[in-house]
């Protein structure tokens, strides 16, 4: 019997990265996936009527970080010392200012000013972005291809995930950096993450 | 931890640091805090590892960036991030919870420039966003305090202290909101001003705009 049921939609969106720890880690779980219309019906039983959401055992938790982080740190995939956390999350915190930027963009109802938002985010915050983590890998990661310390963690997965969506819309984008771009071919070389991968649903977001 | 070369670089401002700040403050922790005016942020700026504050530099040089990197660190060396990996999951999801109302608030409410606009997100936020968010607050507590003070478990953490000091600065940038809050946070707000450590802190610390 799973003690893990991760509630999400069908699409990959705030749930991949969790998705993506129990696939690194080899562990069972119940993959729960709304469609929008059973969200529907389902959101007010809920905590927060959001998600994701964690069932473990009897507790309900809410927060796609908190839930990452929890389930990370389960599985040894957060950092090996309280030092080595502190920079995955400062990892995760970087990438998430980016996706912060992104999705004013997704939400802008108008053509013309989405364009607007999207060449603003593509020519501006991404690159700014994108040097912010690159200097993070090469002095948190000793010199090797993850984020932190010379292991997969979390913030590799944080990573990996996001930014297949970007690539979804510019191929291009990682062209100038080449640790970073190494880093995402790192991840998806790890033997229980390219089975999941290649099993997983396709969606763009 | 207890070195006094735990270097926090930041504004003289509450803002994005005073977070930290509380939970040392709360853990009676020495450090050496930092402090510096806009003008004088070009100087610092450089030394920084992203170009950007607060930072945290531990006593080997490494620098720690990201305000809630740094405040979850914190917490976790001075025993303010719950007994176990679960409480201190119940715990980041309380802090990210009132993380998502602080920068709603701050994004589309308090920066915005437009005026009309402004008005229009304030009183959205009044009377659907912050009731909303007062509502989630109570149904969490529920579900993880033990305690009628704290958030979770039996003892003070650090979401009590991000939800306190949210709760004062949304307090005093938008003082209407006091109708707004009823007496959900009062045992909190208490709480916290009985804590010696804290209130000796909050008595003491520079008076910021923001």
């Amino acid at each position: 019997m799973s003690i893990y049921k991760l509630y999400y939609f069908n699409n990959r969106g705030r749930g991949e990265v969790c998705r993506l720890i129990f696939a690194a880690a080899g562990q069972i779980y119940e993959d729960i996936r709304y469609e929008d219309d059973q969200w529907l019906l389902h959101k007010d039983k809920i905590l927060l009527g959001q998600m994701p959401v964690l069932e473990y055992n009897d507790i309900k938790l809410p927060q796609s970080r908190a839930i990452a982080r929890f389930l990370a740190k389960q599985f040894q995939l957060a950092g090996k010392n309280d030092i080595e956390q502190a920079k995955v999350d400062a990892v995760v915190d970087t990438i998430e200012d980016l996706i912060e930027k992104l999705i004013p963009v997704f939400d802008e109802q108008n053509d013309v000013k989405r364009e607007e938002l999207s060449k603003k985010f593509f020519n501006e915050e991404l690159p700014k972005h994108l040097q912010n983590l690159d200097v993070l890998l090469k002095v948190f990661g000793n010199g090797g291809s993850f984020f932190v310390g010379n292991h997969l963690t979390w913030a590799d997965l944080y990573f990996y995930n996001f930014f297949e969506t970007i690539l979804g819309i510019n191929e291009n984008c990682l062209n100038n950096y080449p640790s970073l771009k190494q880093n995402r071919q790192e991840v998806e070389k790890q033997p229980k993450i390219a089975e999941y991968l290649q099993n997983r649903p396709k969606t763009s977001i | 931890m207890g070195s006094c070369d735990l270097k926090l670089y930041y504004f003289n401002l509450q803002a994005r640091g005073e977070l930290i700040r509380l939970i040392l403050a709360a853990a009676d922790r020495t450090y050496e805090d930092i402090r510096f005016d806009i003008n004088q942020w070009s100087e610092y700026k450089p030394k920084m590892i992203l170009g950007q504050c607060p930072v945290l530099e531990l006593t080997d040089g490494t620098q720690i960036p990201q305000s809630m990197a740094i405040a979850r660190y914190v917490a976790r060396e001075t025993g303010l991030a719950g007994i176990n990996n679960l409480e201190a999951a119940k715990i980041d999801a309380v802090v990210d919870t009132q993380r998502d109302i602080n920068e709603t608030f701050y994004g589309k409410v308090f920066f915005e420039q437009d005026e009309i606009r402004k008005a229009e997100e304030l009183e959205k936020f009044l009377n659907e966003t912050l009731v909303k968010h007062v509502e989630n607050l109570g149904k969490l507590k529920k579900a993880y305090s033990q305690n009628e003070s704290y958030f979770v478990g039996n003892k003070l953490s650090w979401a009590d202290l991000f939800v306190f000091q949210s709760i004062k600065a949304l307090l005093k940038a938008i003082p209407q909101v006091k109708g707004k809050l009823g007496d959900q946070f009062k045992q909190l707000i208490d709480a916290i001003h009985s804590n010696e450590k804290l209130k000796a802190y909050l008595d003491s610390r520079p008076k910021t705009d923001f």
